[in-house]
């Protein structure tokens, strides 16, 4: 009797969990992407452990807020796996291929441009601009998913969008 | 917001794919949560174990620590009654001994003894034999070793005064 009770009871919490992971999924894995600086792999691994914590914590915050309850997980752990490995260099048995100019794949060369630049900022900066200018959030939000105060989120942003600046800049900039 | 942040806004949403929710990710994704509910029920038992081990072992070990003091308590006691005896009216010699030995215990004495005016009656618990009883045997009065708390009928050989002594040395 107790058996089925919990099984229902898991049932009722992964009904509503299910709907929100479908819904956010994308979006999820999308942050995750920017927040690690464009590793896949890592991203996913860290959307997966977000919402693993997630699911223990749902009955609490399904009524309140889910989406900050996961984007403040994702930005600690995408901070505290960067001081842990070093994720920038990886062995591969075949060098991927460079997009040729007017390729299709350009929006893919923008993309891993734009995900090459943000894994040059320091982890909380990263947060601070994917957080601001990807979820469009406000100062307050990205405060609070980055346990700080809101100056120091607001001088996180500004410093990391200078330093994208000049890396974006000097990226584009043509060689002589 | 300047061209730059518009730019760099456009770059991040337009970077984003489109990723469903596949049914692999989804059994993926519950496996992670059915390993994480494992570890935590293991963490939670070996905890508890822990937690039960530690406080039996602290249950066993209280009383042994216990103990100790109050066993210690008696000796002190019973050596410094002599100090608040003016009474020495009887046996002057032992009264001679006295600085030596009650001095240390002196403090203790100022605890317990004043309260019953150098008349130790009986507190049970130095009834234990030992050295300290026996020096402190002849420093008792015997006049304050009133039959009242003495127990006389063990030792019946020796005088009134001798005996009296003895109790009041058990027990003082």
């Amino acid at each position: 009797m107790f058996e089925r009770g919990a099984v229902g009871m898991e049932r009722f919490r992964a009904d509503g969990f299910d709907e929100f992971v479908a819904a956010r999924w994308s979006t999820l894995l999308h942050v995750a992407r920017l927040l690690t600086g464009g590793d896949r792999q890592r991203a996913e691994d860290l959307v997966q452990e977000a919402l693993v914590k997630l699911w223990f914590a749902w009955p609490k915050v399904a009524e309140q807020a889910p989406d900050a309850y996961v984007r403040q997980i994702l930005v600690r752990m995408a901070a505290r796996s960067a001081r842990r490995r070093w994720w920038g260099e990886r062995p591969m048995g075949e060098l991927p291929d460079r997009p040729g100019p007017g390729d299709f794949s350009s929006a893919v060369a923008e993309r891993s441009r734009l995900e090459a630049a943000l894994a040059l900022l320091p982890p909380r900066q990263r947060a601070a601009v994917v957080l601001r200018y990807c979820e469009d959030l406000p100062e307050s939000q990205v405060a609070q998913a980055l346990g700080c105060p809101v100056g120091t989120a607001r001088s996180h942003a500004s410093r990391g969008v200078a330093r994208l600046r000049q890396i974006l800049s000097d990226s584009v900039r043509p060689v002589r | 917001m300047d061209d730059f942040e518009r730019e760099l806004t456009r770059m991040m949403r337009d970077s984003r794919q489109q990723a469903p929710f596949a049914p692999e990710s989804r059994r993926r994704l519950y496996d992670g949560i059915r390993a994480r509910r494992r570890s935590r029920t293991l963490w939670k038992a070996g905890g508890s174990a822990l937690a039960v081990t530690g406080l039996g072992i602290g249950l066993a070990l209280l009383p042994a620590t216990g103990s100790r003091p109050a066993d210690h308590r008696p000796l002190p006691a019973t050596s410094p009654t002599p100090p608040p005896a003016p009474p020495t009216p009887t046996t002057s010699a032992p009264s001679t001994s006295q600085p030596p030995t009650s001095t240390p215990g002196t403090t203790m004495s100022g605890t317990t003894a004043p309260g019953y005016g150098g008349t130790p009656t009986s507190p049970p618990p130095s009834a234990t034999p030992g050295a300290g009883s026996r020096t402190t045997t002849p420093r008792t009065p015997p006049v304050s070793s009133l039959p009242p708390t003495a127990p006389p009928s063990t030792e019946p050989a020796r005088g009134p005064s001798a005996s009296a002594g003895d109790a009041s040395a058990g027990s003082g």
